[in-house]
C-alpha cells in the first residue's frame, strides 16, 4: 500500500503523550522495586532517595499524560480517537473537563492522578518506618493502573486502551473512506460529549468519586504493609486519618451521584440499587467498618484481623467494582456501565493478582508461603495452556479463602480475656460485622451476572424491592448500634448506669416515633395489605424509630457527656447525619407518591398490582388537569438547540378541588416547571426531569412521551387523510378535538315512497359533536341517491375543522359509513408525563451535609491528637 | 471470645440464608414458551423488537399501555403488551428484556430494559465532501 501523507496532523502530541505513558509505567515499576529494596535495608539507605525520585518521575509523567490529553482536547486535535470521540467544535469550553473523563481511558487517568496526589502526600507525611512498605504497595498499584493506558494487544488479550491512538488507526474505523483521504482533518468535527453529561454534575461528581476510590488505597497500603512487616498494630494510627478521609470523600462522591440521578436523570429517585451505584457503596461500607475497628484497636487493642480484612477488602472491592462496571459483564442489568473495551481478561487478572498478593502476605510460614505461590503459579500456567479457566479460578479462590481463615486462626494474636458484653469495643465490633454482612449481601446481589457467567446460570438481576427488604434490617441494626454504643465505656461498663444514660433519648424516640409512624404506615391500607407488605411496613416503622433514637441519643451524648464541645462531637454529628440520611431515604421512598393519575378507564388489575401502575398523565396543550394538590397546564414547548423544554404551569386548587381563583377571577399560579427532553441526533432522546423544591417535599415531573417537532412545521389549514367509520345510531366517533354522536338518521322519503320513486333519495345523518368545552355542534352530512347514482356530498363543520362524507348505507347490518377528515391543526400538541411527590427528601440532603461536616470535624480532631502526641508528623 | 463465636455463627447463618432464599426465587431469564407453561410466574424474557410492525401507542386510550411484537431468543414471536408509556427510542433498541407474565398468546410486561449500544457509541468519522 502506498504511504499517504496526511495534512494537518499533530503527530508530535501523541508521541509526547505516549512517551509519558511509558515513562509513567517504567518509573512506577522502578519505584516499586526501589521501595521494595529500601524496605529490606536500613532506613537511611540510598534506596530511599532513588525510590522517591522514581515516584516523583512517575508523578510528573502522570501529570504529563493528563496535560497532553488536555492540550489535545483544547486544540480540537481530532486526529486522535479520544478527542474525536469525546469532544467537538460546538462544545462549550467549560465541559472540557467532562470530555477528559467521559471515556474509560480518561477516567483511569483521573484515578491514577489522584493516587499520585495521595502518594505524594503519604510519603512526605508518613513515619519513615512505614514509607517503604506502603509506597511499595502504592507504586505497584500505579504499575497496574499505568498499564491500563498502554493499549497493546497480544493475540486476543488486550492490555489497556491508549488515549493517544490516532483516529485513522482505530480498528473500528479502519475501512472507512476518510482513512484514504490525506486532507480528512480539514473538514472533520468530533463526535462530541454525550449531551446527557453536559451539566455541572459531570464536572464535580467523577473527580470526587475517583478521589474516593483513590482514598481507599492508603488504608490498603498500610494494612498490606502491616502484614508484610509482621507489625499488625503500629500502622493503624497513621492509617486512621486516611481511613476517615476516605469515609468522607467516598461518601460525598456516592451521595453526589445520588443527587445527580435525582436532579438530572429520569430514574424517578436518587438511588436505584444499580450495579454502578452498589459497587461504590460497598467499598464505602467496608471502609466505614474498617475505620471503626481501627478505633477499637487504638483505644483498647485487639481486633487485628478485622482491621486488616476490612481495610484490604475495601480496596479489593474498588478493584472488583472496576471490573464489574468496565468489563461489560453487567450487560443488560445496568443502565450506565461503560461500554466493553475488551478488557475483561485484564481486569480479572488485576483483581486476582491483588487477592494473591494479600493472601501470600498473610501466610507467616515461609515454606507454606512459597508453596502457595508455586501452586498458584502452576494453576495459572495450567489455566493458560489447558483451559478450564473458570473451574481453576474457583478452586483457587476457595483455597485462598481457606488459607485466609487458617492464617487468622494461626498467625493473629488472640485476646486472652473475653470481651465484656457491656463494653464499647464489643458493640462497635458487632456494628462493623453488620456493615460487613450488609456489604457482602449487596455484593452478592450485584454479582449475579458474574455468577451466571461462572456457573452458566440464567438468574435475573435482583430487583429494587428485594434490595430494600434485605437491607432494611441491617439499617435498623446499624442505627440502634449507633445510638447505644457510645454510652458504653471501653472494657467494662456498669449495666445500671449504662441503661440510665440514654433512657430520655429512648423514651423520646419511642413516643415521638410512634406518633409519627402510626399515621405514616399504619392508618391507611395496613389492615388490607398482604403479609409481606405488612412486614415491610413494620420494618419501615422500626427503621424510623431507630433513626430517631440514633439522632436523639447522639445529640444527648454530644450535649451531656461531651458537654457540647464541638471539637469532640465529630462522631456524634456524623452519626446524626447518617441517621438523617437513612430516615430521609426511608420517608421519601416509602411515602413517594405518584401524583400523575392516568384517567383511562381501562383496568388491568387482574394481572396483579405491578401491572396497574396508571401513572402516565396525558396532558393536551391548553388543558388543565388535576395533579395532586395542583392543577397543571401544558403551555407549550420551546426548543433550545437540541433541548426541548416543555413549559408547565402549576395552579393552586381550592377546597372543592377546582382551580383556585383570586378576587379578580384569575387562577392562582403556584409555580412553573420545565421538564426537558434532549433530542440528540446521535445518542437518542433523553428525558430530564424538573423539580420544584419545597421545605417539606419536592414535586418532581418528567416527560415520558412527547412530540419534539415544532408546531410551526405543521400546515395549519390542511386536512388529514379521511378515516372511515362504520356505525349505528347512538354510536360515537372520536375526533382529536370532539366526541361525535350519531344522533339520528332522517330521510326525505319513507320506505313506501322510496319503493315507488327512484328519482331522489336523501338520507341525512344528524351528528352531534361535543368539543372539550362542552359546546355542541350539529353536522348533517347527506347521503344522496339520484337515479341510482350516489352524489358526492361533503359537510364541513368549520368551527371544529371537521369534514364528513356520508357515503354508504348497509341496510342488512343496519349501519352507515361515514368518512371523517380532520384539520391538521386539530391535532393538539400533547405530552405524557409522570409526576411524583417526594416527602421530606430534604432530610436526606441535610443528613448528607451534617455527616460530611461531622466527619471533617472528626478528622481534624484526629490530626490534632496525632500531632500532640508526635509533633514530628509533618 | 465465646460470644464472638456465636456472633460469627449468626453471620454465617444469615449469609447462607440469603444465598438460599435468592436461589429459591424464580426470577430467571427465560423465553415465551416457558412463560406460557407457567402463566402465574413472572419471567425476564430477552428478545428483539420486530421493527417491521409499528409499536402501537395511543395515549388517548391509555397512556400506560403500548404494544409491539417481540421475537425471543428461541425465535418465537409474541405480541407484548407493556403496561407503561412507550419507552423513548424503542425502535432503535438492539435487544430488550421484558419482565412480566404470559396471558394466553400475549405477554404482559410491567418493566422493560433496552439495550441500545448505539446510545453511547454511535457515529463514525465522516468527512464532508
Amino acid at each position: 500500500m502506498e504511504k499517504i501523507t496526511y495534512i494537518g496532523e499533530h503527530l508530535w502530541a501523541g508521541t509526547v503523550g505516549n512517551a509519558f505513558v511509558y515513562l509513567s509505567l517504567i518509573s512506577a515499576l522502578v519505584s516499586t522495586l526501589a521501595y521494595y529494596f529500601y524496605s529490606k535495608e536500613t532506613l537511611t539507605s540510598e534506596w530511599k532517595r532513588f525510590a522517591r525520585i522514581s515516584f516523583s518521575i512517575h508523578s510528573v509523567s502522570v501529570i504529563g499524560i493528563a496535560a497532553t490529553l488536555f492540550y489535545m482536547l483544547f486544540n480540537h486535535m481530532y486526529e486522535y480517537s479520544y478527542v474525536w470521540q469525546h469532544s467537538n467544535n460546538s462544545m462549550p469550553m467549560e465541559y472540557i473537563m467532562s470530555c477528559f473523563w467521559e471515556g474509560q481511558e480518561g477516567s483511569f487517568l483521573l484515578w491514577t492522578f489522584w493516587n499520585v496526589v495521595l502518594g505524594n502526600i503519604l510519603f512526605r507525611t508518613v513515619d519513615s518506618k512505614w514509607e517503604a512498605p506502603t509506597m511499595a504497595v502504592f507504586s505497584l498499584v500505579q504499575v497496574f493502573l499505568a498499564s491500563m493506558l498502554l493499549g497493546i494487544t497480544i493475540s486476543d488479550f488486550s492490555l489497556g486502551t491508549n488515549p493517544f491512538i490516532l483516529l485513522r488507526e482505530n480498528p473500528d474505523f479502519a475501512n472507512l473512506p476518510f482513512v484514504q483521504n490525506p486532507e480528512y482533518l480539514a473538514k472533520l468535527d468530533g463526535r462530541g460529549l454525550n449531551p446527557l453529561l453536559m451539566n455541572y454534575w459531570m464536572t464535580i461528581h467523577p473527580p470526587t468519586l475517583f478521589l474516593g476510590f483513590a482514598s481507599t488505597l492508603p488504608p490498603f497500603a498500610f494494612a498490606l504493609a502491616g502484614l508484610w512487616k509482621r507489625d499488625f498494630t503500629s500502622w493503624q494510627k497513621p492509617a486512621l486519618t486516611w481511613t476517615f478521609f476516605s469515609i468522607m470523600i467516598l461518601g460525598t462522591g456516592i451521595l453526589m451521584g445520588g443527587a445527580w440521578a435525582y436532579e438530572a436523570l429520569s430514574f424517578g429517585g436518587f438511588w436505584a440499587w444499580d450495579p454502578v451505584e452498589n459497587s461504590s457503596l460497598v467499598p464505602w461500607l467496608l471502609i466505614v467498618a474498617a475505620g471503626h475497628v481501627m478505633i477499637i484497636n487504638k483505644n483498647k487493642g485487639g481486633s487485628l484481623f478485622m482491621t486488616h480484612l476490612l481495610s484490604i477488602s475495601s480496596f479489593l472491592l474498588v478493584l472488583y467494582s472496576t471490573f464489574l462496571t468496565r468489563s461489560g459483564i453487567l450487560g443488560n442489568s445496568s443502565v450506565h456501565a461503560f461500554t466493553d473495551l475488551g478488557m475483561q481478561g485484564q481486569l480479572v487478572i488485576y483483581v486476582i493478582t491483588f487477592i494473591f498478593i494479600c493472601v501470600a502476605l498473610l501466610i507467616h510460614d515461609k515454606l507454606f508461603r512459597v508453596s502457595y505461590v508455586m501452586v498458584s503459579l502452576l494453576m495459572l500456567a495450567f489455566a493458560v495452556f489447558y483451559g478450564y479457566k473458570k473451574a481453576i479460578m474457583m478452586i483457587w479462590l476457595g483455597g485462598s479463602f481457606g488459607i485466609t481463615i487458617f492464617s487468622y486462626m494461626k498467625y493473629f494474636p488472640k485476646e486472652e480475656e473475653e470481651e465484656s458484653l457491656y463494653s464499647r469495643e464489643f458493640w462497635m465490633f458487632i456494628g462493623s460485622l453488620v456493615l460487613l454482612l450488609s456489604a457482602l449481601i449487596i455484593t452478592y446481589f450485584t454479582s449475579i451476572p458474574v455468577l451466571n457467567k461462572l456457573f452458566n446460570l440464567e438468574k435475573a438481576p435482583v430487583k429494587v424491592p428485594e434490595y430494600n427488604i434485605w437491607q432494611t434490617p441491617f439499617a435498623i441494626a446499624t442505627l440502634i448500634l449507633i445510638a447505644i454504643t457510645q454510652f458504653f465505656k471501653y472494657k467494662k461498663t456498669d449495666p445500671k448506669t449504662f441503661f440510665r444514660q440514654f433512657r430520655i433519648s429512648l423514651l423520646l424516640s419511642v413516643v415521638f416515633g410512634i406518633t409519627c409512624v402510626v399515621p405514616l404506615y399504619f392508618l391507611n391500607g395496613y389492615s388490607t395489605a398482604k403479609t409481606l407488605d405488612k412486614w415491610n411496613l413494620i420494618s419501615y416503622a422500626l427503621l424510623f424509630i431507630s433513626g430517631l433514637f440514633a439522632v436523639f441519643a447522639n445529640g444527648e451524648y454530644a450535649l451531656r457527656i461531651l458537654k457540647g464541645k464541638l471539637r469532640h462531637a465529630g462522631s456524634s454529628i456524623a452519626h446524626i447525619g447518617f441517621a438523617f440520611i437513612l430516615m430521609g431515604a426511608l420517608i421519601s421512598t416509602s411515602k413517594k407518591q405518584t401524583i400523575s393519575q392516568n384517567t383511562s378507564k381501562k383496568n388491568v388489575e387482574g394481572l396483579g398490582e405491578n401491572f396497574n401502575a396508571k401513572k402516565s398523565l396525558l396532558l393536551t396543550k391548553g388543558d388543565t388537569l388535576p395533579l395532586g394538590k395542583y392543577m397543571v397546564t401544558y403551555k407549550g414547548k420551546k426548543r433550545e438547540g437540541i433541548d426541548v423544554y416543555f413549559n408547565m404551569d402549576y395552579f393552586e386548587r381550592d377546597a372543592k378541588g377546582d382551580l383556585k381563583r383570586n378576587e379578580k377571577g384569575e387562577a392562582v399560579k403556584a409555580f412553573e416547571l420545565s421538564p426537558m427532553v434532549q433530542d440528540n441526533p446521535k445518542m437518542g432522546k433523553a428525558s430530564n426531569p424538573d423539580t420544584k423544591h419545597f421545605l417539606s417535599h419536592d414535586i418532581y415531573t418528567h416527560i415520558t412521551y412527547a412530540n419534539l417537532s415544532d408546531d410551526a412545521d405543521l400546515k395549519k389549514d390542511a386536512y388529514k387523510e379521511p378515516t372511515n367509520f362504520i356505525g349505528h345510531m347512538g354510536d360515537t366517533i372520536f375526533a382529536e378535538n370532539a366526541i361525535i354522536l350519531i344522533d339520528s338518521i332522517t330521510t326525505n322519503l319513507n320506505e313506501e315512497e322510496f319503493a315507488k320513486s327512484d328519482s331522489l333519495l336523501v338520507v341525512t345523518a344528524v351528528l352531534k359533536a361535543t368539543d372539550i368545552n362542552g359546546t355542541v355542534y350539529r353536522a348533517t352530512p347527506q347521503y344522496i341517491l339520484k337515479n341510482n347514482m350516489i352524489m358526492p356530498d361533503q359537510y364541513e363543520l368549520k368551527e371544529l375543522g371537521l369534514k364528513f362524507v356520508f357515503w354508504k348505507i348497509n341496510p342488512n347490518e343496519g349501519s352507515i359509513e361515514i368518512q371523517m377528515s380532520e384539520k391538521v391543526s386539530n391535532a393538539k400538541d400533547f405530552v405524557v408525563l409522570e409526576a411524583y411527590m417526594f416527602p421530606y427528601i430534604n432530610v436526606l440532603w441535610l443528613g448528607c451535609i451534617i455527616m460530611i461536616i461531622g466527619t471533617v470535624i472528626a478528622i481534624r480532631e484526629r490530626r490534632r491528637l496525632n500531632k500532640r502526641i508526635k509533633p514530628s508528623m509533618e | 471470645m465465646k460470644k464472638l463465636h456465636i456472633v460469627g455463627i449468626i453471620v454465617i447463618a444469615v449469609a447462607i440464608g440469603v444465598i438460599f432464599t435468592s436461589l429459591q426465587s424464580n426470577a430467571s431469564y427465560s423465553d415465551f414458551a416457558e412463560a406460557s407453561r407457567n402463566p402465574e410466574t413472572e419471567y425476564h424474557v430477552v428478545g428483539k423488537l420486530n421493527k417491521s410492525v409499528p409499536v402501537q401507542y395511543d395515549p388517548k386510550i391509555n397512556a400506560d399501555e403500548c404494544s409491539f411484537l417481540m421475537t425471543d431468543n428461541k425465535g418465537l414471536e409474541r405480541r407484548v403488551v407493556l403496561h407503561k408509556s412507550v419507552p423513548q427510542d424503542m425502535e432503535k433498541s438492539e435487544q430488550i428484556v421484558l419482565i412480566g407474565k404470559m396471558q394466553g398468546q400475549e405477554f404482559h410486561a410491567n418493566e422493560i430494559l433496552m439495550k441500545c449500544p448505539s446510545k453511547y457509541n454511535d457515529g463514525k468519522p465522516q468527512v464532508k465532501a
